[in-house]
């Protein structure tokens, strides 16, 4: 667990905005031990897709779910035991297609998740499809004529749904993104991180690094927030938006957890008897 | 004039308090010491339409409701109209007579009565509690006691207007069915309470479903229980988030449940698989209705048999098993935790809507369920995948030192994806093993329930079925030898082998015989006939024996 590697083969293509997004995780996770979250209460989820890899390459404990699910099954970790810190990776097919109504959902519970959506703009493993964040006009194998739809903006998207902390970083900014990473798993609430990653048989560096711009200044409230989210351009980073709200877990059921608090099978069966006099 | 079996009926729309008036009528002859069956009939609507509740209680264990009722209280025209047949030739029916006249029957002028009040058709409830009370002789003080505790709402009112009723009714039919008291008053329970108080006494921690009739109630059950247990029980976006929110929560230990019916589980067959390789403990709680698609949402049906057996893609263990009563849902539920826990694998719990919402009175020895738990990594590496004799991983839960990966693709031992072909191979055979070993420990478990009879015919049957077929020949006096599997996968062909070449008959309720393929398919039983029944409607004992006769003879 020491160096958070794993023995297996990496087969991400060599320049990948992925190694990015491993080495940030890698970076980030001695920072919060230090800040004192336990690795040992570290869980990650992937989905599929070249995402998803991470699961493999990255020697956390974790569950390797279906595409577009793996964010019920982080819901199910935190709500089933919210000691643990929840990290889920996602693709922008696996989060906003395939999964798109579980983001949503899991945004407006305000799950105390961190959603790390790995955006190439482009089905990378079943090579090279448009996918919901692909800017119109992409010539893919399913669209050999370009592309007609728009895409989704995930940034004023998630503010919209009650996602309480967003964000955008790129993978190729491993501090900025450490840092925020960082900032995302201490934030109590649905914290959702876009990290722009090209993927290379589609993309250039250069066409990200030329374009990407920090936003001057954190939005203030969501009104502010949307506006920066919808008006800035897509290559814009940094924290968008912050703000507290009741999580999931505790709206159901306060400070319980119900592993770690589960009632004896004796008093159960007192209570069950008691439910049949009544 | 005593009767063994007492039915009372009563008719009217939705919302006018049929189902409550229903279960007061339970609570009266259970107070009586008698044991009861009740089934509600519904549509799926909340105002208007025709509902019906059918109440029939004995001095012994009843397993079923009778459709010749031996008094019937009629709300409405539609009512009357609709339960024409559905009276014993000396039963007392009672109809509403502001809304018709020239019935057979006593009519009382419930509407005009009613209209005195300010909660008017609700009132309609209380009248046949009254109805009932004078019939069977129940005092009045004793009537305006369960008035009080079962209708707190403007409890004077309610009282006032069923002592009105009581004294126009009781000259007429006062005290006609005089019941025999019982020695025992007993719980009253439906198949979705027993489910629900299982999977408690078994271990449950959390429950996930996206509400579908007929396993909303248990939803509804345990989330008003939720905060007197310490479970979670969450209604989420979709059955496609249901299950897999559940897998994640069975990834730290829990112990989890999801409950639906087959539209809902059709959306679950992804996360199903995910459960198969990932060796998730999960259980999946599928109450049937008459499908296929929407189908008939309120209604009863056992065409999902075929569906839970080869539920999910790919090759991996699903235990099915179907409780035939109240009082064997409760255990089986635990004991399916239980089992999914034991062998790390999904497994279904399939009923029907007749279980799910029926009301029965129960003898329960709450404390013979099983209790779920895991079992544990003990010490050294851990491997979540290690292969063993039996095809069974120890476990390890977050927080922990060691590292636990659950992984969808083919893995190596450690939960590493993988494609290797020996590794995917070892992995198949790992997962196959834990059948044969699941077939050991059952053949140590009570597996089909097996009432031995003289007539050289056997009946086999299943779910709640068998209920019906037990009430039918107890009705017909017939002493055919009964033969109900609990398990349906895997099928205990080591207890049926000895029907073989024996003279078999299926009763099911589905149409194309489902479960007649499988005992012929699976245990290579030879079936000369089946009754189906497949209208939505379960069998009533009197029509069930006059065909069970038919097929004896």
């Amino acid at each position: 667990m020491e160096n958070l590697k794993t023995n297996a083969e990496i087969t991400w293509c060599p320049g990948c905005g992925n190694f990015g997004i491993l080495t940030a995780i890698r970076k980030a996770i001695p920072i919060l031990e230090s800040k004192g979250i336990s690795r040992e209460n570290i869980v990650m989820t992937s989905g599929i897709g070249c995402h998803a890899k991470i699961f493999d390459y990255l020697n956390l404990s974790g569950f390797y779910g279906l595409h577009g699910r793996n964010c019920s099954n982080s819901e199910g970790i935190k709500i089933a035991n919210p000691d643990l810190k929840v990290i889920n990776f996602s693709g922008d097919a696996n989060g906003l297609a395939e999964g798109l109504a579980h983001t949503m959902f899991a945004a407006k519970r305000n799950q105390d998740i961190t959603f790390i959506l790995h955006n190439n703009s482009v089905y990378a493993l079943t090579t090279g499809q448009f996918s919901p964040l692909t800017e119109k006009g992409w010539k893919g194998p399913s669209t050999p004529k370009g592309s007609f739809e728009i895409p989704f903006n995930p940034i004023s998207l998630l503010i919209e749904v009650g996602a309480t902390f967003v964000a955008r970083c790129y993978a190729g900014e491993i501090v900025h993104l450490t840092e925020t990473i960082v900032k995302a798993i201490e934030h109590k609430g649905f914290s959702f991180i876009e990290v722009l990653q090209p993927a290379m048989p589609y993309h250039k560096w250069e066409e990200f690094k030329d374009r990407i711009e920090h936003i001057d200044k954190e939005p203030k409230t969501k009104e502010e927030a949307l506006t920066a989210a919808r008006n800035l351009h897509r290559f814009t980073i940094g924290i968008f938006y912050q703000a507290n709200r009741q999580v999931y877990h505790e709206g159901l059921y306060g400070d319980h957890n119900p592993i770690n608090k589960k009632l004896s099978r004796d008093e159960r069966l007192d209570k069950i008897r008691k439910i049949l006099e009544s | 004039m005593e009767k063994e079996v007492f039915t009372f009926m009563v008719g009217g729309k939705a919302g006018e308090g049929v189902k409550k008036a229903g279960s007061v009528a339970s609570h009266i002859f259970s107070s009586l010491g008698r044991q009861v069956f009740q089934m509600d009939d519904y549509m799926s609507l909340i105002r208007g339409g025709h509902n019906f509740s059918v109440v029939s209680t004995a001095n012994r264990w009843i397993a079923s409701h009778y459709m010749k009722a031996d008094l019937v209280v009629n709300f409405d025209k539609r009512s009357c109209e609709t339960h024409i047949n559905d009276i014993d030739s000396a039963g007392i029916r009672i109809f509403n007579s502001d809304e018709q006249n020239n019935v057979d029957g006593i009519g009382i002028p419930l509407s005009t009565e009613a209209e005195k009040y300010p909660m008017k058709k609700l009132m309609y409830g209380v009248g046949a509690v009254a109805i009932l009370s004078s019939v069977i002789g129940f005092e009045k003080e004793r009537m305006n006691d369960v008035i009080r505790t079962q209708y707190p709402r403007g409890i004077d009112d309610n009282i006032a207007f069923a002592n009105t009723i009581y004294d126009i009714v009781n000259p007429k039919c006062g005290k006609k069915y005089p019941l025999e008291k019982g020695y025992k008053s007993r719980p009253i329970i439906t198949g979705n309470e027993a489910i629900s108080l299982g999977a408690i006494a078994g271990g449950l921690d959390v429950y996930y479903a996206y509400p579908m009739t007929p396993a909303s109630t248990i939803l509804h059950f345990l989330a008003k229980q939720a905060e007197n247990f310490g479970l979670a029980v969450v209604h989420a976006e979709s059955e496609i988030a249901v299950i897999n929110m559940a897998i994640g929560s069975a990834f730290t230990g829990a112990k989890s449940m999801v409950g639906t019916s087959g539209g809902g589980f059709a959306l679950m067959t992804e996360g199903f698989s995910l459960a198969g390789i990932t060796e998730t403990p999960l259980l999946v709680i599928l109450s049937q209705r008459p499908g296929p698609a929407t189908g008939v949402p309120t209604y009863t049906e056992q065409a999902d048999l075929n569906f839970a057996l080869s539920a999910g893609h790919g090759d991996f263990l699903r235990i099915v098993a179907s409780p035939g009563t109240v009082e064997e849902a409760y255990h089986l539920t635990a004991e399916m935790l239980d089992l999914v826990w034991k062998f790390q694998t999904p497994g279904i719990l399939l009923t029907e809507k007749h279980l799910s919402e029926s009301n029965m009175t129960i003898d329960l020895e709450i404390e013979k369920a099983k209790w779920a738990e895991a079992k544990l990594h003990q010490s050294g590496e851990y491997k979540r995948y290690l292969d063993t004799d039996n095809g069974i991983s120890p476990m390890l839960f977050p927080p922990s030192n060691n590292v636990i990966k659950w992984n969808s693709y083919e893995h190596d031992e450690v939960g590493i994806t993988t494609e290797n072909a020996e590794s995917i191979t070892k992995m198949h055979d790992k997962r196959n093993r834990k059948v044969q070993a699941l077939r050991e420990y059952l053949k140590s478990q009570n597996t089909v329930n097996i009432i031995r009879g003289e007539n050289p015919t056997n009946i086999f049957t299943y779910g709640s079925t068998y209920m019906s077929v037990i009430e039918a020949l107890r009705y017909g006096i017939m002493n055919p030898t009964i033969v109900q599997p609990i398990y349906l996968n895997p099928l205990p062909t080591w207890e049926l082998n000895e029907f073989k070449n024996q003279d078999n008959i299926v009763i099911e309720q589905s149409s194309t015989g489902q479960f007649t393929e499988l005992l012929n398919g699976k245990a290579g039983l030879n079936i000369r006939d089946t009754i189906k029944r497949y209208d939505g409607r379960p069998f009533d004992p009197i029509e069930l024996s006059q065909k069970i006769r038919e097929v004896l003879e």
